[in-house]
């Protein structure tokens, strides 16, 4: 927690911090696949004082890239707007969110569903071991607790968990 | 010279071609001599791959400019110290590296792979000389790193000034030596499968062999986010551009694999999916290679950039029809030995996350693919870069931290109430309280406040886990430090993947504190002049010539100092009221509070050949937060033109690094399975669970 120290700051959205966030969503028209904030480039120097003069004129942040979608072209936005065909790229993450959740949901009902049968076969003869692998866990100085595949938290018997 | 490298080469693409239609045929009719001969035509190759290597590297020493890639990426003013760096800067003499290191790596594995996986080996061979006979045919034939030229120039045109830098020693061979390496689990995983070999013998081999090249990739990404961060001087250290892209995909997909052949390692599940894993990131390495090499994206990477796309689409796209052809013809026999027992297992959080790996890297390819569509769709180019990738991906990340936390306190198999509520209670407890800690600090945005609550419940899980283990052994009578060590070696995958966490968390750190709460400012200063931003006051003092006959160079001498905010209230609320965060101040005599903190020299150097600037950031760093000042320009009339900004944490992205490596080398340290006990320990545990 104390290194969080730096992260407290006065929280004053001024207009040049406001330049710096627009600069970032802004591409460079001429550099390959960089912002007008990190490049140098002499048309992204002169972008960024733009976005500065438009702030300073008081346009919000939607009319500031409007401003210069007319005159660069749907690019020059680093991400898309949501609307129309575009829309397709913001969707489209919800739907791998949830597709893939949903798939890793049924692959684990599908897996226990199965063969539940299995499971109980092992166990008498794991419920004969249990002491003996005990002792040799004491006799190795491991107690791996949890992480051992035999273990049982509440030292119920096995037979109990199967139930 | 160049007549040796390109015979070297040739001889390459024929062994190669020996080995993978020896291992095939010999398997086939059934001729034992004829596979031990294909397997050692394998080991051939990197005789191959390094007399050529070295016949470059010689060009390079020599400074044969006959040779037309030693003319395009050296000259003789360099430092002579990037020859290593000149001889992989560009597309032949990468992907001649490559061929090198997948040479090398291919017959270290072949030589040590276990015994058990006799059957299966011809296969592997045939697919680790299948991928190396690809790279020699571009070699030969495309992309020839030997070519002449027909008038000898008497000055080469100069390394990439963008790629001198320390970090160039490492950066680019760890990236392309870890996408390459994912080749060998790959040969492992689909060897056994061509074999009919359906046991876990692979397994280990696999294991090791995929994080080994996860662990290199993932410290080439690192070294390349730390080479942006003090070079590039855009203040920024991954920018989600394609090519980083496509070294992060297959990343995710192996750290998924790293987890989930876990499970398969101990309770004989998950088979299908641990191949489907290892054939995605094998394909997926590839289109990384596709991208790279004139692919149809744009990035600022083009370091390597060229008209071999089509070449090397053709390649991933059979990788692709090979490996899931393979996939669905054996995988009715690659079923699971045991059902899942429950949801609130380690088996079942493994499974998550590895879908929450899997959705990171599908939003990663939509995002990398998403303007082609849109071309094709409807010819409108659109851009997507770094502010749609932070969007989408974040809350992803954020769930696979969560998982990160969850995972390791659920036991394998089943975790009862009662267990569930011990082991979570305090985690939960700490990462609510840090909230609540960071509330009342003062700290603002609330998605990042949530972000250091989870980071919190993380790590207090993991020290928990470590407490309660190195308790129990200390009741048994070992000191602290001994049980703590005993633990960790008892179970070293495990720990070690804690390390890991424990570095992926410090990342997160940086990541939350950069992308948060940077402050920023811009200003042009004569010297004398200082530039204020929160309690820093930068003083410009003077500037040096470091110019060359290939460059315009020079560096700024700069006092850092730490200062009593009141001093300045009156120039702060001018310029607020302007709408500045920082301010400029003439004169520079020191006020009540001002205290020296640090010299910086930043430096900004131009590249006439390249038209090219390249910078070098001043950082002043501590463990809360950096001051980071980029010099864009000195300008004609004598100012230095300044980006500043505070990056808080930015430290503790570099910090993992080390702990990463070291996490991974604890997982991957030799298992004392020798151990006769242990065996027998295992052996019952293992049969008793059938």
């Amino acid at each position: 927690m104390m290194i969080t120290f730096g992260c407290i700051r006065e929280e004053d959205i001024t207009l040049e911090q406001r330049m710096h966030q627009l600069t970032n969503q802004l591409m460079c028209p001429v550099c390959d696949a960089q912002t007008i904030d990190g490049s140098n480039a002499q048309i992204s120097q002169d972008m960024r004082a733009k976005v500065r003069e438009l702030l300073q004129e008081g346009k919000s942040n939607s009319e500031i890239k409007d401003y210069f979608v007319l005159r660069y072209g749907e690019d020059i936005l680093a991400a898309p707007k949501g609307i129309g065909f575009n829309l397709l790229a913001w969707i489209m993450p919800i739907f791998i969110v949830l597709g893939g959740i949903s798939i890793a949901f049924l692959a684990l009902k599908n897996m226990r569903r199965s063969n539940t049968q299995a499971t109980l076969i092992g166990t008498p003869k794991q419920h004969e071991l249990s002491k003996y692998l005990k002792q040799v866990d004491t006799d190795l100085g491991i107690h791996e607790d949890k992480n051992s595949e035999d273990y049982n938290p509440n030292n119920q018997s096995v037979d109990e968990i199967k139930s | 010279m160049a007549e040796l490298g390109t015979m070297a080469l040739l001889i390459g693409l024929g062994v190669t071609t020996y080995s993978l239609l020896g291992s095939v045929i010999g398997v086939k009719i059934g001729l034992p001599e004829l596979i031990v001969s294909s397997r050692r035509a394998l080991y051939m190759s990197i005789l191959s791959a390094s007399v050529a290597s070295t016949t470059l590297i010689a060009a390079f020493v020599q400074n044969e400019f006959a040779i037309k890639y030693v003319a395009d990426h050296s000259n003789t003013i360099m430092d002579r110290a990037y020859v290593w760096v000149a001889f992989y800067s560009g597309n032949e003499g990468s992907l001649l590296y490559i061929v090198l290191i997948l040479s090398i790596i291919s017959a270290i594995s072949v030589r040590f792979a276990p015994k058990q996986l006799a059957r299966s080996m011809p296969w592997t061979i045939a697919i680790l000389a299948g991928v190396q006979l690809f790279y020699f045919f571009v070699l030969s034939f495309f992309a020839n790193p030997f070519e002449l030229l027909e008038t000898v120039p008497a000055e080469g045109r100069g390394i990439n000034p963008l790629l001198t830098h320390p970090g160039m020693f490492s950066h680019p061979p760890l990236l392309m030596g870890g996408l390459i390496a994912i080749t060998i689990p790959f040969a492992f995983s689909s060897g056994a499968l061509l074999a009919g070999n359906y046991g876990d013998d692979w397994v280990n081999v696999a294991r090791i062999s995929a994080i080994l090249s996860w662990a290199v990739l993932g410290t080439g990404m690192l070294l390349g986010a730390w080479w942006a961060y003090t070079i590039l001087g855009w203040g920024g250290y991954w920018a989600w551009d394609p090519i980083e892209n496509v070294a992060l995909m297959p990343w995710l997909v192996m750290t998924a694999f790293a987890h989930s052949i876990m499970v398969q390692k101990r309770r004989g599940m998950f088979r299908m999916w641990n191949v489907a894993l290892l054939n995605i990131a094998f394909v997926l390495a590839q289109l990384g290679m596709f991208i790279n090499r004139g692919g149809p994206v744009v990035s600022v990477h083009s370091f390597a950039s060229s008209t071999l796309g089509m070449i090397f689409l053709g390649f991933m796209m059979f990788a692709l029809i090979f490996a899931f052809t393979l996939f669905l013809w054996r995988m009715p026999h690659l079923k699971s030995d045991r059902a899942m027992e429950s949801f609130l297992s380690r088996e079942a959080s493994f499974l998550v996350n590895n879908f929450l790996f899997l959705a990171v890297m599908g939003i990663t390819l939509w995002g990398v693919l998403f303007p082609l569509f849109s071309d094709l769709a409807r010819d409108v180019s659109v851009s997507v870069s770094a502010p749609y990738f932070n969007r989408a991906n974040g809350p992803v990340l954020l769930g696979i931290v969560v998982m990160m936390g969850v995972g390791p306190l659920l036991p394998w198999r089943k975790a009862s109430s009662r267990s569930l509520r011990q082991w979570f209670i305090w985690p939960t407890a700490v990462g609510i309280l840090t909230i609540l800690v960071l509330l009342g600090l003062g700290v603002k945005r609330p998605v990042a406040i949530f972000s250091f609550g989870v980071i919190a419940f993380v790590a207090f899980a993991i020290l928990e886990e470590w407490a309660r283990g190195t308790m129990a052994r200390h009741r048994n009578g070992e000191n602290w430090a001994k049980a703590w060590w005993k633990l960790v070696n008892g179970n070293r995958p495990r720990h070690g993947g804690y390390i890991v966490h424990i570095s992926i968390l410090m990342l997160g750190l940086g990541i939350i504190g950069t992308n948060f709460y940077q402050q920023r400012t811009d200003g042009a200063l004569e010297i004398g002049q200082s530039l204020v931003l929160d309690n820093y006051r930068i003083e410009y003092v003077d500037n040096g010539d470091s110019s060359r006959p290939d460059r315009i160079a020079k560096w700024a001498e700069i006092s850092v100092y730490n200062i009593d905010v009141n001093s300045y209230a009156t120039e702060k609320s001018a310029a607020k009221a302007q709408g500045s965060t920082g301010f400029t101040l003439n004169d520079s005599t020191r006020r009540p509070g001002d205290r020296l903190i640090s010299q910086i020299n930043p430096w900004h150097g131009f590249y006439l050949d390249f038209n090219m600037a390249s910078v070098r950031s001043g950082i002043r760093s501590t463990i809360i937060e950096d001051l980071y000042v980029i010099p864009r320009d000195f300008l004609p009339d004598g100012r230095v033109s300044l980006a500043v900004s505070i990056n808080p944490l930015a430290w503790w992205l570099w910090a993992a690094g080390p702990i990463f490596i070291l996490g991974t080398m604890v997982a991957l340290w030799p298992q004392a399975a020798d151990r006769p006990n242990t065996q027998v320990r295992r052996r019952m545990i293992r049969e008793s669970d059938i």
